[in-house]
């Protein structure tokens, strides 16, 4: 509580005939926090182990057939018998079945989306009756094909292009409410021809996806939908095949990815390592209580052919940080990890938070009928999504905490009366808000205060006792002195003002001293902050205020009875739902919030690297 | 019925905690945008973004106290 584990650096060291023994225990004994050597004129980095290239390309193939057979990543019970012997053999089998589906797959794509321009060509000449085989060049015959604007231009092409010659064919049909005109004339003729039609307003359309079809469109354009469905049946053929490949491997490829990262994660291990020709060097970190009992068993396994330093951390050590908190607490370290981890020497709040969080929640749903739904709510997510347990336990005591709340407020739903008997209350937050405005401010300040005797403590541990008093005790003198102000201002005590003012002079030039001129700029915060709980009162209030309003609107239509009893359930369910959300996600992020910005602020510095030993799932 | 300086009190008090939001809102939408694209690059950043975007939200408190303090003066 309060501090994390204890740590000790220590450094591994041993010939490359053991590393491999070494690296095994390490993994399996889950201890280590490898520190990364990184090169330098003394030491390279390791080389990794001969499996390694091997391991990557197998793993490689894995991952790539996850990717293609879209296996989601779920709890797996499949177990491999043999290891990489098994592996190897099955991946390369079912990566060569997977690929040619694929290849099979994507030509068939291919083939579908030729057909379907094909299909739009003949589309546009289905009601032309001339064999395909005419669109193509001739030494002789010239063709165009394209829209004309509208019937005028029609004419105009029948007017004049007999002047020129008569050796033509011209078809026309309508296409989508335009004309469409297809036109066959001898090659000489083809430039006068061209002009006439741009005169006519022609646009020019071109056909390249017909060339090698033979006979006349509208056969044509039958034959190509049937194409079309045999292609599109082929496709889902392969895909159906692929589907089974991917419910059968589903369990094989799931645990090989995970077995071969397990494997990689060791066979690469020596990069992480200092090496010179024949020796490796491991830093690293383990918690104090467990070195005796992992150092024996390291010197077991290689018989003793290698050599452990050790020593508790320093001063100046950038130790890597596991929070220590009782189990009651430990869900709320998800918070910490969240914003960041604290330094090794200084107060981990977790607890803090564990005390708080809950209470502050609490204050702001404060309703029975919220806390009640809500806490079945998270119990059932819990359930359901064993990954987040402790985010839900977070919540699931601070759902309860919130009917606690309830009670003393005396709300049910928004309700301070059910069936006209008045539920019991301390204090009832729409009718006293200024007490209950009086009571946040009175929990802002100490909250705050708590906090900046942990910022003391932690300054006092890192800069000593003077230092401490400077930057952190300066601020509670501070508030001694605007209170004395503020008191005697209003008469309250009969002391003078003069000695507030002493106070507060004295805190602001302490505070010049310990902290700058930025302590100086900072000075106004402390008030802001304490006035940031009266958001304890407000959210709650508002959440209040709101149910009220559902409660009256459905209690409307229900006097009106009949039909409007359904319009009035469905506002009462709505309403109470979107009320509860928004309750839960404000009270949730106020809540949070109070800690990060106003309390953390005091003492907080974090930015420590988490304690993530070598070989632990993450 | 209310007489008309009840009605300008209530005014007063709406004007102060209104303004007051909107100006929170702007100051966080600024902030917000920018602390989402800085989760998108990284995500440890989501505790310090949480921290920057809710930080003009006092804004609204002040608003709030003065908002009371006004409706107080109808008392």
């Amino acid at each position: 509580m309060l501090r994390p584990y204890e740590m000790s650096s220590v450094i591994i060291t041993g010939q490359n005939s053991v590393q491999e023994s070494t690296i095994k225990e390490l993994h399996s004994l889950k201890i280590l926090h490898i520190v990364e050597h990184s090169k330098n004129e003394l030491a390279d980095i390791g080389k990794p182990l001969e499996s390694a290239s091997r391991l990557s390309e197998i793993l490689v193939r894995v991952r790539a057939l996850v990717a293609a057979l879209n296996i989601k990543r779920e709890e797996n019970k499949f177990e491999l018998k043999k290891g990489l012997l098994e592996i190897e053999p099955t991946a390369k089998k079912l990566s060569y079945e997977v690929n040619t589906n694929l290849e099979e797959l994507k030509r068939a794509e291919e083939l579908i989306s030729k057909n379907e321009a094909a299909r739009h060509e003949l589309e546009i000449l289905k009601d032309i009756d001339v064999p395909l085989e005419a669109f193509t060049p001739y030494k002789t015959l010239a063709y165009f094909t394209g829209y004309v604007k509208d019937g005028n231009g029609l004419s105009f092409i029948k007017k004049e292009l007999p002047k020129t010659t008569d050796k033509f064919m011209l078809f026309e049909s309508i296409v989508r409410k335009k004309n469409f005109v297809v036109l066959f004339v001898y090659a000489k003729f083809k430039e006068q021809s061209g002009s006439i039609l741009q005169k006519a307003g022609f646009v020019p359309i071109t056909f390249t996806n017909i060339v090698n079809l033979r006979g006349n469109a509208s056969y044509n354009l039958e034959k190509t939908v049937e194409e079309a469905r045999k292609l599109r049946q082929k496709k889902q053929g392969i895909k159906k095949q692929l589907e089974k490949l991917g419910n059968d491997y589903k369990g094989f490829l799931v645990a090989a990815d995970e077995f071969l990262s397990e494997q990689l994660e060791k066979a690469e291990a020596p990069l992480k390592f200092a090496a010179t020709q024949s020796s490796f060097l491991i830093k690293g970190w383990v918690p104090s209580g467990e070195l005796s009992a992992s150092i024996e068993r390291l010197n077991k396994i290689s018989k003793n052919k290698i050599f452990v330093h050790f020593e508790p951390a320093k001063k100046e050590d950038k130790v890597p940080v596991k929070l220590k908190n009782p189990k009651y607490a430990k869900a709320f370290e998800f918070f910490i990890d969240l914003y960041s981890m604290p330094i090794y020497k200084e107060i981990d709040p977790t607890f803090f938070i564990f005390l708080t969080f809950p209470i502050f929640f609490g204050i702001m749903l404060g309703d029975i009928g919220y806390g009640l739904v809500s806490l079945i709510a998270f119990w059932i997510f819990k359930r359901k999504m064993p990954k987040a347990k402790s985010f839900f336990n977070i919540l699931i005591l601070a759902s309860f905490v919130s009917i606690l709340f309830g009670f003393l407020y005396g709300e049910f739903f928004g309700e301070e009366k059910i069936l006209e008997l008045e539920l019991p209350h301390l204090l009832s937050r729409v009718r006293e808000m200024f007490t209950l405005l009086y009571i946040t401010i009175a929990i802002g300040i100490i909250h705050v205060n708590t906090g900046l005797i942990l910022g003391f403590i932690n300054e006092f541990r890192s800069h000593g006792l003077v230092h401490a008093v400077y930057a952190k005790a300066s601020w509670i003198i501070l508030e001694i002195g605007i209170a004395l102000l503020v008191l005697s201002h209003l008469g309250k005590i009969s002391v003078s003002p003069l000695i507030g003012a002493i106070f507060l002079g004295m805190s602001i030039l302490m505070l010049l001293k310990g902290e700058g001129i930025k302590g100086l700029i900072e000075l106004p915060s402390i008030l802001t902050n304490v006035m940031s709980y009266a958001r304890l009162m407000a959210i709650g209030l508002s959440s209040v205020i709101l149910a009220v309003i559902v409660n009256e609107q459905s209690r409307e239509f229900f006097q009106k009875g009949g039909f409007f009893v359904l319009i009035g359930a469905l506002i009462l369910v709505v309403g109470h739902i979107v009320n509860l959300m928004l309750g839960l996600l404000g009270s949730f992020l106020h809540s949070l919030r109070l800690h990060y910005v106003e309390f953390f602020s005091k003492f907080f510095h974090g930015g420590a690297k988490k304690y993530q030993p070598f070989g632990a799932k993450e | 019925m209310a007489d008309i300086s009840t009605g300008l009190i209530a005014i007063g008090s709406g004007i102060a905690i209104g303004l007051s939001a909107i100006a929170a809102a702007i100051a966080e939408k600024e902030i917000g945008a920018a602390a989402v694209g800085a989760m998108a690059e990284k995500e440890e950043l989501f505790g310090k973004g949480l921290i920057l975007t809710v930080i003009p939200e006092t804004l609204v408190i002040f608003g709030l106290v003065v908002a009371i303090l006004i409706l107080n003066l109808a008392k």
